[in-house]
């Protein structure tokens, strides 16, 4: 087991600059997400983390190791591809064996560890079968075998779950949950799923464009994004957004955004032009809150334990409101909705978080 | 109305069908023909040879085949015998440097990579006879004249750059990932090489082999060039030595021999002819 | 950084080494060595002797067997050429729709393919257009008296023109698999439009097809040129009769093995390699004037 360092990594292909100067301490033990846009380069890390791909720049570490000219085949880790990549032409217990065999391990010793894969992955009456003859699932669970026999310092996962369909998703997340419980190694997870990055993850990397925007727990990164597309990527459904202007005359600082009656603000450091506030679907309220407006339902999605109601203000502008789903709305109605300003979430206008000053007085 | 449309044109699809048959089997009859008159010849007594169309000889001379196996200076068996030595090892070699080649230029990064793939399909358009007489000095030079070296050593260097743009082809098709896992298996590229793409391109391997057995099988000018003395003759070159001696006019026993050679091609074709229809649909070949 | 460009790059070279030895030794190595002949003397027994151009000169302007050889090859490329795609085209057609049982056609219809290139078909071939040959034979049934069609300088070359229409089993195959290609509803929205036979032909085959007739022209172009051992064995190996049968890889071999002229057969083998090679050039370089592949429209 080992942590990872990386510095001011790089990767540049030509001219073309896909991950920029990306600092990084992954811990060990540590079950780190990395979360992004489509293209901004989580594969990409993750594969000169394991040796496929050069590292233009910086360094990658692994331990104390650093590991920027060490093949794959010399870094000890194991990796989980989203198309399995199983070799087709050996069973499953040949794939199961065949790194073993690359490191020259004692055939007892092999024999045990593919076993002991075998039955943590209930893949025990598939060793015969060829790849092919397997499903979806079990090629995954084939797959994370091939992984875990070798024993590695780090595992290496690129979305190895998105081939799957939804149920199956959800119960081989449980077992990748509870199989990272048993083993405690240090593991990199690329994937699209909030649910799964929320989820599994000791911490989350949320990538955009070959940078890191926010690195947290789960809960730091919903309840403190630290810039405005943390907040927008960050959960489901989507945060809803506010441009605000800020108005001092009176001596105090007051928001208005279309659409919503004016309200005062809370101390912010720097709180000058434009402002972006941030509420949750979850935070705002039918018939409640502080700041209260009215709004018409423009459609109402029924998800069972709860409804998704898209509200637009006068302003035209829609807000994602989340109710518990145990009142039934119609799209035409006009309802009255509000939120807390303590659930608001203020971005400048570099569209980086403010915190509001705490220990003042904030009533008007 | 709409069903005697229909039953109308099924009918006249039908029809159209019958027509192309009998179109198809009366171009195959023409072009299976000429095949079939050698095999009828090589029964026949010599005077029924010319100056009659029917196939059917009126007696069966099996002679023409025992006598024509040991009409040449030297018997039959030396050449299949020669020939099968250049050909099981050219094929070797074939298969050997032009995998290697093709997994090089199709699974690896290195430098320089596009120019010589580029050069390589350059190579395929090369006339063997702009480099014949080069390559024919140096060899006499060496001292590999009268020898198989000049035919089988090429063949260890990929020189049938054919085969390279045929597994490259094939190779290519194959995932990336497959590499990748291996490589993070611990996998040298030796490795990759032998124990991943290898076997699971056997097809294009089997495609090479034939394809690479049939054509040394019936190479002429190689040898026609490189081979004087007639105990190293292929079977190709002793064949040449029956019209050499016309005038004595043995033309059943050399039309026996010629269906001979061309025995080893049709069984390869008739075992592997799916491997040779896909392999030349898929690369597209002579 | 030195090592890491040593460490990236090896496995590559190691398993090209072959190839590129091979390369080197047996590609560029002899074509170099063999411009470097092209304007020698040189006979085997003594050294190389530079003459400058005087090999070309001779060639373009006193060698008539030159031309002979050229006008014979080309000729020869112009006739089996056409007739070869046409042929597998053709064929290719037939079986492609509305028959179930394409195996065996195609089995019959490439064997010849497999077989043209051996002896033993060269042999056969030469009786085949004997005065009493079959042949003639079976044209004596419809009342023609044949010809020696071998041995009559006017006629040789089309025995072995049909020779290469007999082989048109490869490029039918390709083409085959191109009319896989193309998709069925094409034709179906047409039969729907009414479109006759023929512009279905014009309007969407042909074009569609287009990068594989491509494809099989220039193969089939560089093969013809190339083509040596049916006309050795036809023509005896001396391009006879009447050098009607001169290929140029005739008349090549024969300077360089019979006569030992080998500077001036370098000469020759320099202007084969430049004849293809402006084939394949032009081929290439008009192309984009009348292929057009499917990827690129969208
Ligand atoms: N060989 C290459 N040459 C040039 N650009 C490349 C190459 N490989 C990847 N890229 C680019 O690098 C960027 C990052 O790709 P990467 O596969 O890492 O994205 P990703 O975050 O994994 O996306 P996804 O979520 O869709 O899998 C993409 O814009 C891609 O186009
Ligand atoms: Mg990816």
């Amino acid at each position: 087991m080992a942590g990872l360092t990386l510095r001011n990594v790089g990767k540049r292909y030509g001219a073309l600059s896909i991950i920029k100067g990306l600092n990084l301490d992954i811990h060990d033990g540590e079950f780190l997400v990395l979360v992004g846009p489509s293209g901004c380069g989580k594969s990409t890390l993750l594969r000169m983390i394991a040796g496929l791909e050069d590292i233009t720049d910086g360094t990658v570490a692994i331990g104390n190791r650093i590991v920027n000219d060490l093949p794959a085949s010399k870094r000890e880790l194991s990796m989980v591809f989203q198309s399995y990549a199983l070799y087709p032409h050996m069973t499953v217990a040949k794939n199961l064996a065949f790194g073993l065999q690359n490191f020259k391990m004692p055939k007892a010793e092999m024999e045990r560890r593919v076993a002991e894969a075998a039955r943590i992955l209930q893949i025990e009456k598939l060793m015969d079968r060829k790849p092919r003859q397997l499903s979806g699932g079990q090629k995954q669970r084939v797959a994370i075998g091939r992984a875990i026999v070798r024993e590695p310092q780090l595992f290496l996962f690129d979305e190895p779950l998105s081939n799957l369909d939804a149920e199956l998703r959800v119960q081989m997340r449980a077992e990748l949950a509870s199989l990272y419980a048993r083993l405690g190694t240090t593991m990199i997870y690329v994937t699209h799923d909030q649910v799964e990055a929320m989820t599994m993850a000791s911490r989350i990397v949320v990538l955009r464009a070959g940078k890191i925007e926010q690195v947290g727990t789960p809960q730091e990164l919903y309840t403190r994004p630290q810039n405005l597309f943390v907040a927008g990527f960050i959960g489901s459904p989507k945060i809803n957004m506010l441009q605000a202007k800020v108005d001092r005359a009176s001596g105090e600082a007051v928001a208005t955004v279309p659409g919503l009656p004016a309200f005062s603000l809370p101390t912010l450091p720097s709180a000058d032009d434009g402002l972006t506030l941030c509420v949750r679907p979850g935070a705002v309220h039918i018939g409640a809150g502080e700041v209260m407006t009215q709004g018409t339902i423009r459609l109402v999605e029924y998800l069972g334990n709860e409804s998704l109601l898209h509200i637009a203000l006068s302003s035209g502008q829609v807000l994602l409101v989340s109710d518990n789903g145990k009142t039934s709305y119609r799209s035409g109605e006009t309802i009255s909705i509000g939120f807390d300003r303590s659930d608001l979430h203020y971005f400048d206008a570099a569209g980086q978080r403010v915190e509001p000053i705490q220990n003042e007085s904030r009533l008007q | 109305m709409l069903t005697s449309c229909a039953l109308q044109r099924d009918r006249r699809e039908r029809n159209g069908r019958i027509l192309k048959h009998v179109f198809l089997i009366g171009v195959s009859v023409v072009m299976l023909y000429p095949l079939f008159w050698l095999l009828a010849s090589s029964f026949k007594p010599e005077n029924e040879i010319f100056g009659s169309l029917t196939l059917w000889p009126s007696s069966f001379q099996v002679e023409n085949y025992t006598k024509g196996w040991t009409a040449l200076p030297m018997s039959f068996t030396t050449f299949y015998i020669n020939s099968a030595i250049v050909t099981v090892l050219s094929v070797i070699g074939n298969l050997i440097s032009c995998s290697f080649a093709a997994y090089a230029f199709s699974r690896l990064q290195f430098t320089g990579r596009s120019f010589f793939f580029a050069l390589m399909m350059m190579t395929l358009m090369i006339p063997y006879h702009v480099v014949l007489i080069p390559q024919y000095v140096q060899f006499l030079k060496l001292g590999w004249v009268d020898t198989y070296l000049p035919l089988v050593v090429p063949r260890f260097l990929a020189s049938e750059a054919f085969f390279i743009f045929l597994m490259v082809q094939f190779f290519r098709q194959l995932p990336r990932e497959l590499d990748e896992a291996a490589m993070i298996d611990g996998c040298s590229p030796f490795k990759i090489y032998w124990a991943i793409i290898l076997p699971l391109s056997l097809p294009a391997m089997g495609t090479a082999a034939i394809f690479s057995l049939i054509w040394t099988w019936e190479d002429f000018l190689a040898p026609l060039i490189y081979l004087n003395d007639i105990k190293n003759y292929t079977v190709p070159l002793a064949l040449r030595l029956f019209l050499d001696q016309e005038g004595q006019s043995a033309y059943g026993q050399m039309f026996a021999m010629s269906v001979l050679s061309l025995v080893p091609v049709v069984i390869f074709f008739v075992l592997f002819q799916k491997l040779i229809v896909r392999g030349i649909a898929t690369s597209g070949m002579k | 950084m030195i090592k890491r460009f040593i460490a990236r790059n090896a496995p590559g070279y190691i398993f090209l080494s072959p190839w590129l030895l091979g390369f080197f030794l047996l590609a560029l190595g002899p074509i170099l060595a063999s411009l470097y002949l092209s304007f020698t003397k040189y006979d085997m027994v003594s050294d190389p002797r530079w003459v400058g151009f005087a090999n070309y000169e001779y060639m373009f302007t006193r060698d008539r067997r030159f031309w002979k050889a050229l006008e014979v090859t080309f000729t020869y490329v112009a006739l089996a050429v056409p007739a070869r795609l046409i042929m597998a085209l053709s064929v290719a057609m037939l079986l492609d729709k509305g028959l179930r049982t394409i195996g065996l056609y195609r089995a019959i219809f490439y064997l010849p393919s497999l077989l043209g290139a051996s002896i033993a078909i060269a042999i056969l071939w030469r009786q085949l257009f004997e005065q009493n040959g079959v042949v003639n034979q079976v044209l004596a049934v419809f009342g023609i008296e044949g010809l020696a069609w071998i041995t009559n300088p006017d006629t040789s070359l089309y025995t072995l023109v049909i020779l290469a229409m007999w082989q048109f089993g490869s490029p039918m195959l390709i083409f085959l698999a191109g009319l896989r290609g193309i998709p069925r509803d094409l034709y179906e929205a047409a039969e729907i439009d009414g479109t006759p036979k023929w512009r279905q032909f014009t309007r969407i085959t042909l074009p569609l097809l287009a990068p594989v007739i491509f494809f099989n022209l220039v193969l089939q172009t560089i093969e013809s040129f190339k083509t040596f051992s049916s006309a050795f064995i036809i023509s005896n190996g001396t391009g006879a009769p009447a050098d009607s049968l001169l290929f140029f890889t005739v008349y090549l071999f024969n300077e360089a093995f019979k006569f030992f002229r080998m500077g001036y057969a370098s000469a020759l083998a320099w202007v084969l390699l430049l004849i293809i090679g402006a084939f394949t050039a032009i081929a290439f370089l008009t192309s984009k004037y009348w292929v057009h592949y499917e990827n690129e429209r969208d």
